[in-house]
């Protein structure tokens, strides 16, 4: 039969620990306070890098190429519609145009002699989704379609000079958008974690 | 433990499990230290050893903490910053992180099977069974698993090596070499004639082809073929029976009646992946169930799952045949006839199973079921423990028994679909080794085959191949062979390069390779190639072919294409595209029969039956193939040594074992170091008290005690092949004599057979054929539940897992497909020892009867995603938690490492990872992770997830293409692997789904149902085709089951218990 102890239910746990609890969250408050103020981050994105925009080893503009250009997100980024990684496009998609395109400039310069060594280029990861979780662009893709589902996480990707993460990617901002009825969206744990 | 006096203690003994099944002989002799670990979760507190050593000690983890504070304020920068490399020029079959399957083979010297590999960027990172291979059907073993951490060994060598050799042969200095050089050198000493070439059995039709070339090419080079696990003596004794020196193929899946000498059909003997698969399809509950008898000299994985067991030395193997053709021929009154040749040899032994000391009714039983399956019987003989003086007139009486019932053409396929392709010899290598020692071998190519260590002393072969001029090594480490040959030119795994295969006459299966070489290495056809295409006479094939895989091809169109149905009507390019899909090509047609019927023509002379050495008192040794590294060379796979066997559970070791009678009659205790003296050879090893071995048999591994494995596996266990021996063409590793001497040493031996115990709740059901056909549910013990729970509701899918114990032969592919799958890491013997093994499936053997000849269960064990999970409700930062689809969902990043969870599971199996073991993986081997499964860091508890990344992509899939899942679609890694279909995964909420079909079948059964725990997992009770009253109880523990339940539910526990004969008390004849 079973049966369940009081002292293993988790209500009297959370009772007799809850001065505890307390205080563990004043500490957290405080410290984030804090550090928000040394570092400069902007507020409520500590852990999260939101904002975080680093210099990419070649001067790629998404505001010409997606802004200016009114190139479609999928061009480039057409795994976004097949697989669950939206990957960065190798440099061949890159060389579709620029064999012709924009062949004197030095950032072109660059790329060409990449693709011509079959040296791959690193560029540096904006968007980074916390330790443990998975992401299916897939299916936020099929659900919205680009460029719409695209702007609900990357923000107005067409007006970035240099990329830089929009969101939070916190799970609280993940889930906002799974827990709103309309969405139907699954919201339990092994639907990204595992 | 300080007695094996199993008689006396067990009967007063009061803590022991009490149940009538055990798990060691510590249980059944209620070792005091065993029963107090019942009480804890965890052997051992985590802080009791030395931890600095292996990770951050907790107090300098506050440190590191305060630094990382500090670091944390330099500003909004990321840490760590991570990069994205995408390709400079993308492949187009390739989508970052979706996986690419490529069909190929597998095959490790006997065994083969036809797979497919999962490649990720290009990148293998596990190996799965191809369902289109006609011999194994999906099915896969540990082994085959292994070969992904081959790959990434970082032990073996990575460029050509020269060894600079002394006067005396011996080795000198390795220098560093390239292909170039060595092709030149080598072709020079090529040319000057006396080439030998010495490899492993090799059923490859292109490797074949280019040996043949090559022989041509340089003046008849001489082609001789040895295995480390010999069969020869099958090709001897089909030749002295019927006239053709061939391996026939066993059907066992035209067999109702199996009697198995010393053959581990199951296990390691041949094909066990095809046999078992085959097997497992006839062993279905009912009418036509088939039976198993098996005589044996040790227990192996073959004889835990027979259905009556006879315990034999191997020197008795030809006396139980020649029994049993007298006893057959005498119960059939007339109507079988003993061929000529064995009639006065089979008289002699009419009466042996007295002498035998075999129940002679239960032998008769076996005798006449076997004349009752006439033409679907099957008796086999083979593998190592066969291998004794008088192998051949074994194989000749089992022929002669076989074609005697009729089997010959009907369970034995001699005809359309033989191994004809196994074609080692122990007589061709003595021959070869003869003219090494005289010098006629100048030059000796020997492909990857570690001679140095797997010949013993008195075959001569290192001596004679100090005589030989060249001698080059294609194997993957400088180890004793290759240190003793002038060009070790490493040949690479099969994942890397092309071949082909032909594992059975008429089945053609392709090897693609998966990966390009990872370092500088060539397969032996490239090296072949590379010579013969510089020999002045090269064969035209030779000369246009650019490359190994153009020579495949070239062999295939030529050979392969105008034999199968898959070639005919199509150009070369649409059929080796399909060759290249489908995996394999074969003869549908063909493989369906068997032939008719040969004229045996065999004979055993009485004279060579009396030149038998005499059966004394003494103790006879007995080698065999371990189910985890097979000969040896996966010796280096951490996996495989890991892998608790499926008898003994040890790990990382092989040992002596001894029957409980030898141990208390020479005082022998579990880990005495024993002096093991067979002939010249002496040999130190640890003894194992293993229940089912022949009272005067000493049992022991080979594979073991290698020096040049590699950082894993050197010096684990001792080597045995020294106690084998090679002379008069017979390779013998059995039934020779041998002595043992106690020492004052002791060992460590680890087994896990003894962790998660169940404290004798009875989890492990079985039933009787005959008590199963009275009542489908025999053997169930059904409780009346009373529940507070509201049930859950589930409205899309609802996974289960079906687990029949009844098929499961408990081989172990699971446990390492799930461990290839799921990034779980091995943790060493240190820490099994603790009992922190981290497989996320067990498999639990238990014991029942007496210690000398038990009978033996099997059970799986994995989470069982329990509806009212115990662990769930214990987790206090809810890492652990049901979803919607009935998963009990682990959630790493929320587990903070309280064990609670663990601690609260009645079916022990969390596991939690003490120490960030994955970081001390060395590298490459970290290129075999699965990115679609987290790696889990120290402090985070793990288990069984049904496979949620599969799940997960099965149900993305359906989706794309906008349909419903299909039933079967989803598979979990065990079982995709399974040899025998034991595991069925489903949806629930489907009921035309197989798992909803097994779950409403009469035999199943829930673990510990009255917990009410509601276990997602299903098992169908064990069905024993042997209606024999086991007597084992009388001497067993007593069975306090009804104990563990509580008085509510004694009532019932009387009337289910008793269809079980063994649970029926033999003075009253009242239920237990």
């Amino acid at each position: 039969m079973t049966t369940r102890h009081p002292e293993n239910h988790p209500e009297n746990q959370a009772k007799n620990s809850f001065g505890s609890y307390l205080s563990a969250a004043l500490f957290v408050v405080f410290a984030s306070l804090a550090l928000t103020n040394l570092t400069g981050c902007e507020w409520g994105s500590i852990g999260y890098n939101k904002g975080y925009a680093p210099d990419q080893p070649v001067a790629f503009s998404h505001e010409l190429h997606a802004g200016e250009y009114k190139m479609q997100c999928l061009y480039c980024h057409s795994s976004a519609e097949r697989a669950n990684h939206s990957a960065v496009p190798s440099l061949n998609i890159c060389m579709n145009c620029h064999l012709v395109v924009a062949t004197d400039k030095p950032e072109i310069q660059k790329i060409t002699e990449a693709y011509n060594n079959n040296t791959p280029i690193a560029w540096k990861k904006v968007h980074m989704l916390p330790d443990h979780v998975r992401f299916n662009h897939k299916r936020h893709v099929e659900k919205y379609g680009a460029p719409q589902a695209c702007h609900k996480c990357h923000g107005p990707v067409e007006s970035m000079e240099t990329m830089y993460q929009h969101s939070s990617l916190s799970m609280g901002w993940c889930i906002s958008c799974h827990r709103e009825k309309e969405n139907q969206a699954p919201v339990s744990c092994s639907t990204c974690h595992y | 433990m300080d007695s094996q006096n199993t008689q006396n203690t067990s009967d007063s003994n009061t803590t022991s499990s009490g149940s009538a099944y055990w798990m060691s002989l510590e249980q059944w002799n209620g070792d005091q230290a065993l029963a107090d670990r019942f009480e804890n979760e965890f052997m051992s507190s985590p802080l009791s050893s030395e931890d600095g050593k292996d990770g951050v000690a907790r107090r300098d983890f506050l440190k590191i903490m305060g630094a990382s504070l500090a670091l944390a304020t330099a500003g909004c920068i990321r840490r760590p910053q991570a990069h994205i490399i995408p390709y400079a020029k993308a492949p187009k079959e390739i989508t970052p992180g979706e996986p690419n399957y490529y069909t190929s083979t597998w095959f490790d010297g006997t065994e083969g099977a036809g797979v497919l590999v999962k490649t990720l960027e290009g990148r293998p990172i596990k190996v799965e069974g191809n369902p289109e291979h006609p011999m194994t059907l999906g099915g896969l073993s540990a082994r085959a698993h292994g070969e992904i951490l081959s790959l990434y060994d970082p032990d073996r060598l990575r460029a050509p090596v020269r060894n600079l050799q002394n006067k005396e042969r011996t080795n000198k200095e390795s220098v560093a070499t390239t292909f170039e050089e060595a092709d030149e050198k080598i072709l020079a000493s090529l040319k000057a004639g006396g080439v030998a070439l010495l490899t492993g059995s090799k059923p490859s039709p292109s490797l074949k082809a280019i040996v043949s070339d090559f022989s041509k090419a340089f003046s008849g080079a001489r082609w001789v073929q040895y295995d480390s696990l010999p069969v020869d003596a099958i090709r001897a004794g089909q030749k002295a029976s019927y006239g053709r020196a061939i391996l026939p193929r066993y059907r066992f899946d035209k067999a109702s009646m199996v009697v198995s000498i010393d053959a581990d059909f199951l296990g390691t003997f041949l094909s066990p992946v095809e046999f078992a698969k085959q097997w497992a399809k006839n062993r279905a509950p009912g009418k036509d169930m088939s039976r198993l008898v098996a005589f044996e000299s040790f227990l192996s994985t073959t004889g835990m799952n027979a259905d009556d067991r006879f315990r034999i030395r191997p020197s008795q193997q030809l006396d139980v045949v020649l029994s049993l053709i007298s006893r057959v021929a005498k119960l059939s009154k007339g109507s079988v006839v003993i061929p000529g040749g064995i009639s006065a040899a089979a008289k002699a032994f009419e009466n042996a199973p007295k002498a035998l000391g075999f129940d002679e009714v239960l032998f008769d039983k076996v005798a006449s079921e076997l004349l009752q399956a006439r033409g679907s019987s099957l008796v086999i003989a083979g593998g190592l423990p066969t291998l004794t003086e008088t192998q051949v007139e074994l194989q000749v009486a089992v022929n002669a028994l076989n074609s005697m019932l009729g089997n010959d053409g009907k369970t034995i396929d001699h005809d359309t679909a033989v191994f004809e392709t196994m074609s080692g010899s122990a007589e061709s290598l003595q021959a070869l080794i003869a003219d090494m020692a005289a010098g006629s071998i100048k030059t000796l190519i020997i492909d990857d085959l570690n001679l140095n260590y797997l010949l013993p002393q008195d075959s001569g072969f290192s001596e004679a191949l100090k005589k030989v001029e060249t001698v080059v090594y294609t194997g993957n480490r400088n180890d004793e062979t290759g240190s003793a040959s002038q060009w070790v030119l490493p040949a690479g795994t099969g994942l890397e390069t092309w071949g082909d295969f032909e594992l059975q006459s008429g089945v053609f299966s392709i090897q693609q390779p998966t990966i390009m070489p990872m370092y500088q290495t060539r397969s032996l056809g490239e090296v072949l190639l590379a010579w013969t295409a510089k020999a002045a006479n090269a064969p035209q094939r030779v000369k246009s072919a650019a490359t190994w895989r153009d020579y495949v091809m070239g062999v295939w169109k030529a050979e392969i294409q105008g034999s199968v149905e898959l070639g005919s009507g199509k150009s070369f390019e649409d059929f080796w595209l399909q060759v290249l899909q489908v995996g394999v090509a074969s003869n549908k047609g063909r493989r369906e029969r068997s032939g008719s019927g040969r004229a045996f023509v065999g004979s055993i002379s009485e004279a060579s039956l009396k030149a038998r050495p005499a059966v004394g008192a003494g103790y006879e040794l007995a080698l065999y193939p371990s189910v985890q590294i097979g000969d040896g060379k996966l010796g280096n796979i951490a996996w495989l040594q890991e892998l608790p066997d499926p008898v003994s559970k040890v790990v990382w070791d092989n040992y002596l074992q001894v029957s409980p009678a030898m141990a208390r009659k020479e005082g022998l205790n579990k880990g005495d170091i024993v002096e093991l003296k067979v002939g010249d050879v002496t040999v130190k090893a640890p003894v194992l008290v293993q229940p089912g071995v022949h009272d005067s048999v000493v049992a022991l591994a080979v594979g073991y005690g290698q020096k040049t494995a590699g950082k894993v596996g050197n010096g684990v266990g001792v080597n045995a092949y020294p106690l084998s021996s090679l002379a008069k063409g017979k390779s013998i590793f059995s039934g020779r004599a041998a002595t043992v001497t106690k020492t004052s040493g002791r060992y460590d031996l680890v087994s896990t057979q003894d962790h998660h115990l169940m404290e004798g709740r009875k989890i492990v059901l079985e039933s009787t054929k005959s008590a199963f056909e009275k009542d489908p549910s025999s053997g169930i013990h059904k409780h009346q539940i009373f529940t507070i729970w509201p049930e859950h509701q589930y409205t899309k899918n609802k996974w289960g897992l079906a687990i029949d114990l009844n098929s499961c032969t408990g081989c172990s592919a699971c446990v390492i497909a799930c461990q290839s799958e799921n990034n779980i890491p091995t943790v060493g013997k240190k820490y099994v020892m603790q009992g922190r093994e981290m497989h996320w499936i067990r498999i639990d053997r238990y014991y029942k009867g007496s210690p000398d000849n038990p009978d033996v269960a099997i059970m799986p064990l994995t989470c069982q995603h329990c509806e009212n999970a115990p662990c769930e409700t214990v987790c206090p930062v809810l890492a652990t938690v049901h979803n919607d689809e009935g998963l009990n969902d682990m959630v790493y990043n929320r587990c903070v490492g309280t064990r609670y969870c663990a601690n609260n599971c009645p079916y022990k199996v969390r596991r939690f990872n003490w120490f960030n073991y994955m970081k001390k993986r060395e590298e490459p081997l970290h290129m075999a992770y699965n990115p679609d499964v987290t790696v889990r860091p120290r402090g985070v508890m793990e288990k069984c997830t049904f496979c949620v990344q599969r799940i997960r992509r099965g149900t993305n899939k359906a989706r794309d293409e906008k349909r419903d899942l299909r039933d079967g679609e989803i598979t979990p890694a065990c079982a995709e692997s399974c040899p025998s279909d034991a595991i069925t995964f489903g949806n629930l909420n489907d009921p035309k789904s197989r798992v909803s079909k097994m779950f409403e079948n009469k035999r199943s059964y829930k673990l510990l149902e009255e917990l009410n725990a509601v276990p997602r997992v299903a098992y169908q009770v064990r069905v024993r085709n042997a209606d024999r009253v086991m007597e084992a109880n009388s001497h067993g523990p007593a069975d306090n089951h009804d104990k563990s339940h509580g008085d509510d539910v004694k009532k019932d526990d009387k009337k289910s218990h008793g269809l079980l004969k063994q649970d029926v008390n033999e003075k009253t004849g009242e239920l237990v």
